[in-house]
């Protein structure tokens, strides 16, 4: 048969009569976008995206139907055709009503799929459900437990009842799997033949490692602990995390032939620019490790340590003298978290200091109840003054200076003013500042700083001043976050440090999506329903057990994660 | 002698089957044997209904009688029927005869004539006769022939040569071909197919019979709306009385060709009148347009080869055939030939149908014919084309009626609606009442026209409320270009018209509403109240009618509106008798 020539976009091309404009298009690699296209049906032309111009007529043609003359001259590209596709699909939006991904999805900084997860579990696919899981957290027996789970804040069925409990369920998929028969390890890509360097084993690291694993790098973890982690296993305490299940997560990533090389600092132990030589790019999650102080008189004093330099003293069995009574400044879940430890170190009096109330307390509520239950006497409303040291420098007493709520400042909360005159003073032998941390990034030389210290890179390609050197994580723009953040920038910077392992550049650009914005909470005799979804949730997990292994873990953390009863257990296990 | 009364929608919905039966009535109570009491269909004059003619023993008409109430037929019989002398007093006055006397009708040539229930008065005028004359003596080609030197265009709104469409169906190969009449009239305010359907049915049979052989269809379909059930009803009278005298069925006038009618009502969704849409919903399918090509012409009804056109172009067929194309082609403009039907409509002193030779221009067909506007006030535009068309301003009152001129101004000739308006009528909220319609007509299939107009609407809407805003024109004017590039059919190609044509020529009303909140012509309820001026004589009669209580005053004063009561409904100006009452 004889072809016909035609002109697209200035490229000369052939094609049969009969066919159509956008499948000669797409013999040629000139791309027409179309939303109701479908070779194996018949042309429906609805959609109006495939538009394009024809030479010598005033209106604009639909490709998808339009059959081809011989030399037609066809743009693709003008100006005419986008702003037509433009109005086309800002149109479409204009009249969407919903959302394009769940609420919880979308608050999730991993961009976990939630929903997808949750509906799963329902059917009973549990593998299917940690699979999915997997696409996004590499530690999600680890998250599921410690996630402050911006998720559940997001969850629709919170305007119902409650919200679901997404993270708890997120802890069984990953428990089932994880301390099942065969747990399940994510396929990758063969060798690209690129190595990448991770500095840093903590959410971030490890997480960035995942990921480039899966697509065919070879990776390396250097860490300066003696495991794998970060904070996840330095800065949260076993009650809360057992390690456990942590190191089942990184059994994972050994399976996947991730090289791990601990107890080894980076500028200490190896250059920084011994690694830049021998890797062909270098992803830096040195995490932000020093507890910064709270500027009172008195806090260099003996007994005054930080919140995190406290846990990981714990996690790692150095000798800590407490004394009788402790006070622990900061309302945090790192100042719960020290506070919760020094009762179980067997302190007599634990004292937690905040200068505002529990409301303002960014802590996860449960943390806060708890602790209390536990004996945490809570002196809201005060603010450290000074710290009174002993002959020997050890603290003794703190003085506190009494705070009363303003007017709300800036980020809506009532700022705390200081009562004029009026203080209190308690005895002390331990205090404990849990009220903020900051990077050291010392032997990571050459990058950029802020005014904190953290290391600059930039929000789009996450490249820090050096090139093919990355950053994410708490380490960097300043941005001190839960472990999911640090393992979202992970997932957002993978793709980028990919396409620089290919010798491309790319940045990171979210997608656009639609979401309802006059969602309004059911009516308030759905709300007064008993809050029984944990329980439920519970007796569910339990049922579903696969191994003791998984059991005994089960029963060490679940009571306090679940905050159930015994008896309650009791009922959920008959 | 005969009398006969005028029995289309128009006069029926007046009471003419009430005059009807009272002349029945005194007729045979008077035993009158030598009166024959007869129906027709619509003359035109629709304003005039119900209208009795009086025909005498040579069937020359006597008398026209005008808003025929039955209590007039009475006096109608003594003096007329009985004394020989017509009812002066009753008898159509002269300004009103010049509504048809300057008239030049072919399609409507036996409306209002003729009895559409009875084939013989159709033959007694001619009729069946230019069928006859083709099937038996003419090549198809030779019937293309005269169409294409009549010049005759579709009447349904686009305007295309006829012949053109005949001819490439008849080159069309098919195991089957059809002939399909579109009577699926669904402008608002038009009614030039119906009134032939219910006055001249067999025209219509007679031009698709000429038609059918022409292309080569067997079988022909008349897409009717319901709404129509009396032209549905005729037309039905009609066909069987045609297959009973040869005129439809087999071998037609002892010849091998052979046709036949049949009628699908269609629902009266306005898009099924877009010929993709009517063959869908002639298949039983949901009535939406696809994309063309094919035109139908090549893949139409069942994918064979089917031609469809409009009422008012097939009545015309056999007047072409009866007295050659060029008689037809003498009549009219250069581009435009023949004569169109025009439905005058709005705040016209003389509405109902005319026929005129194109080429007249808007100024006679709407004043001299039309009688000007209402309460003699001031002509503003007119809108021509229905919801697909456009309005045309005063200024351009003297614009010739043909296809290429009315197209210069950005309307359509379109099927024929002409809705006049006056001072009173608001041009954004004309153009948003036409948008609404196109709106809610939309099939939703393509993007454009189901968001694109709902959007442009949501604009309008906030317009004539007075919360429009800045860049809101140049947004409706982006939104319309948009549209109509990238709509599927003409439903959405041409919805943003209305609004184009009334920027065009209204602009000023729109920055009006928006800019000065102030509504130009005071009809836009949420930028204008009522007030009372000291021409009050305090009579209370605006009180009294006031549904909301919203006016008060002592007998004799001034009297008041309440501003926060009032509902805008506007019943004391029009109770008012001094013209107290003032739109501000």
């Amino acid at each position: 048969m004889n072809k016909f020539r035609l002109n697209i976009d200035g490229k000369e091309v052939y094609g049969l009569p009969g066919q159509t404009i956008l499948e000669v298009c797409r013999e040629n690699d000139i791309f027409i976008p179309t939303l109701c296209y479908d070779e194996r049906t018949e042309i429906y032309g609805a959609c109006g995206l495939c538009m394009v111009e024809w030479e010598g007529s005033p209106k604009l043609w639909k490709a998808c139907a339009t059959e081809i003359a011989p030399n037609m001259v066809i743009r693709t590209n003008t100006k005419r055709v986008f702003e037509s596709r433009k109005t086309n699909l800002e149109l479409l939006l204009s009249n969407h009503k919903g959302d394009c991904r769940p609420p919880c999805m979308l608050a999730c900084p991993a961009g976990t799929d939630c929903q997808g997860y949750v509906g799963l579990i329902a059917n009973g696919q549990y593998e299917e459900a940690i699979k999915l899981i997997r696409d996004n957290i590499p530690l999600p027996g680890a998250i599921g437990r410690v996630c402050p789970h911006p998720c559940e804040k997001a969850c629709r069925r919170g305007l119902v009842d409650e919200p679901i409990a997404i993270a708890n369920l997120k802890r069984f998929a990953a428990d089932t799997d994880e301390f099942g028969e065969d747990p399940f390890v994510p396929e990758c890509e063969p060798d690209t033949g690129k190595n990448v360097a991770v500095i840093g084993g903590g959410p971030y690291g490890i997480s960035m490692a995942y990921f480039l694993r899966q697509m065919g790098h070879d990776v390396t973890i250097y860490e300066a602990m003696p495991k794998l982690g970060g904070m996840l296993r330095y800065g949260i305490p076993e009650y809360r995390l057992p390690k456990e299940v942590l190191d089942e997560e990184i059994a994972v990533l050994e399976k996947m032939g991730i090289t791990m090389v601990t107890n080894t600092k980076i500028g200490e132990d190896i250059s920084f620019e011994a690694i830049k030589r021998d890797f062909d790019a270098v992803c830096v999650g040195i995490g932000a490790w020093v507890s910064t102080g709270v500027r009172c008189k008195g806090e260099d004093a003996d007994g005054v340590i930080g919140g995190i330099d406290f846990l990981r003293k714990v996690v790692r069995n150095e000798k800590i003298d407490l004394g009788k009574n402790v006070a622990i400044v900061g309302g945090g879940n790192t100042a719960m978290d020290a506070c919760r430890t020094a009762v179980r170190l067997g302190a007599d009096k634990v004292y937690n200091i905040y200068r505002r109330t529990k409301d303002e307390m960014p802590a996860d509520m449960i943390e806060i109840e708890e602790a209390e239950e536990e004996g945490v006497i809570f002196l809201n409303l005060t603010n450290p003054l000074e710290i009174i040291s002993d002959e020997n420098g050890h603290c003794r007493q703190m003085v506190l200076q009494v705070m009363e709520l303003g007017e709300p400042d800036a980020s809506g909360r009532r700022a705390p003013v200081p009562v004029e005159g009026k203080t209190e003073t308690i005895d002390v032998d331990t205090v404990i500042l849990a009220i903020g941390q900051r990077v050291n990034a010392e032997g990571i030389d050459g990058v950029e700083l802020t005014r904190k210290g953290g290391i600059v890179y930039d929000k789009d390609t996450f490249m820090t001043a050096i090139p093919g050197v990355f950053a994410g994580g708490d380490c960097g723009n300043d941005k001190i976050s839960i472990a999911v953040e640090s393992i979202g920038d992970a997932k957002k910077s993978c793709l980028v440090v990919d396409a620089y392992l290919r010798g491309e550049e790319i940045k990171y650009e979210p997608n656009y999506y639609v979401t309802k914005k006059d969602v309004t909470p059911a009516n308030s005799s759905m709300q007064k329903r008993e809050k029984t979804t944990s329980l439920r949730l519970y007796s569910a997990m339990m049922k579903s057990r696969q191994s003791k292994k998984q059991t005994a873990v089960w029963n060490a953390d679940v009571k306090t994660t679940l905050n159930v009863s015994s008896s309650a257990m009791q009922i959920c296990m008959m | 002698m005969k009398v006969v009364v005028g029995q289309g929608s128009c006069g029926i919905a007046t009471g003419a089957k009430k005059t009807s039966n009272e002349f029945e009535r005194i007729v045979a109570e008077k035993n009158l044997t030598n009166v024959v009491i007869d129906k027709t269909g619509c003359i035109g004059t629709c304003y005039l209904e119900p209208i009795v003619d009086v025909y005498n023993e040579e069937g020359a008409l006597e008398a026209r009688y005008v808003k025929c109430t039955p209590d007039k037929v009475a006096e109608i019989v003594d003096e007329h029927l009985i004394g020989g002398k017509p009812v002066e007093k009753y008898v159509i006055p002269t300004e009103d005869e010049a509504f048809l006397s300057q008239q030049q009708r072919i399609v409507l040539r036996n409306c209002g004539k003729i009895n559409p229930e009875k084939i013989e008065e159709y033959l007694a005028v001619g009729g069946y006769e230019a069928a006859r004359k083709v099937i038996t003596s003419m090549t198809p080609d030779q019937v293309i022939e005269e169409i294409k030197v009549s010049g005759l265009r579709g009447r349904g709104g686009a305007g295309f040569p006829t012949w053109f469409k005949w001819n490439a169906i008849k080159s069309n190969k098919g195991a089957q071909k059809y002939m399909v009449c579109n009577a699926d009239e669904g402008d608002p305010g038009a009614f030039m197919d119906r009134s032939v359907l219910e006055g001249d049915p067999h025209s219509l049979l007679e031009g698709m019979i000429i038609g059918g052989f022409a292309a080569g269809a067997t079988e022909g379909i008349i897409y009717c709306r319901a709404e129509y059930p009396l032209a549905i009803a005729r037309l039905e009278i009609a066909m069987a009385q045609a297959r009973e005298k040869g005129y439809l069925g087999k071998n037609l006038f002892g010849t091998d060709f052979s046709f036949d009618i049949r009628i699908k009502a269609g629902a009266g969704a306005f898009v099924c009148g877009e010929e993709t849409a009517l063959i869908a919903s002639l298949e039983g399918e949901r009535g939406m347009p696809r994309l063309k090509p094919p035109f139908p012409a090549a893949k139409g009804y069942w994918k064979l080869p089917t031609n469809i056109n409009n009422v008012e172009t097939y009545a015309n067929v056999a007047w072409i055939i009866a007295n050659g194309g060029q008689a037809f082609a003498d009549r009219g403009a250069e581009k435009s030939k023949g004569s169109k039907v025009f439905a005058l409509a709005g705040k016209i002193k003389k509405g109902g149908l005319v026929e005129v030779p194109m080429g007249m221009t808007l100024r006679e067909v709407i004043y001299n014919i039309g009688g000007g506007i209402k309460n003699d006030k001031e002509f503003k535009a007119v809108q021509m084309g229905g919801p697909s068309g456009g309005c045309i301003p005063a200024q351009l009152i003297d614009t010739p009626v043909t296809y290429e001129d009315i197209n210069k101004t950005g309307a359509i000739v379109g099927s024929g609606g002409m809705i006049v308006m006056d001072e009173d009528t608001c041009m954004v909220d004309m153009a948003r009442f036409f948008l609404d319609f196109t709106r809610k007509e939309s099939c939703g299939k393509c993007n454009y026209c189901r968001i694109g107009t709902k959007r442009m609407l949501e604009i309008l809407e906030r317009i004539t409320k007075g919360e429009g805003k800045d860049g809101d024109i140049e947004l409706l004017e982006e939104l319309a270009g948009k549209i109509k590039d990238g709509a599927m059919c003409g439903l959405g190609q041409t919805a943003p018209n209305p609004v184009l044509t009334t920027i065009r020529y209204f602009r000023n009303e729109y920055e009006d509403h928006i800019y000065n909140h102030k509504c130009t012509a005071k009809s836009c309820k949420a930028l204008i109240h009522y007030e009372i001026t000291d021409d009050c004589k305090g009579c209370g009669k605006c009180a009294r009618n006031c549904p909301v209580n919203a006016i008060t005053g002592e007998k004799k004063q001034v009297h008041k509106i309440d501003p926060n009561v009032c509902i805008k409904c506007g019943k004391c100006e029009d109770n008012c008798a001094f013209g107290a009452v003032k739109r501000v």
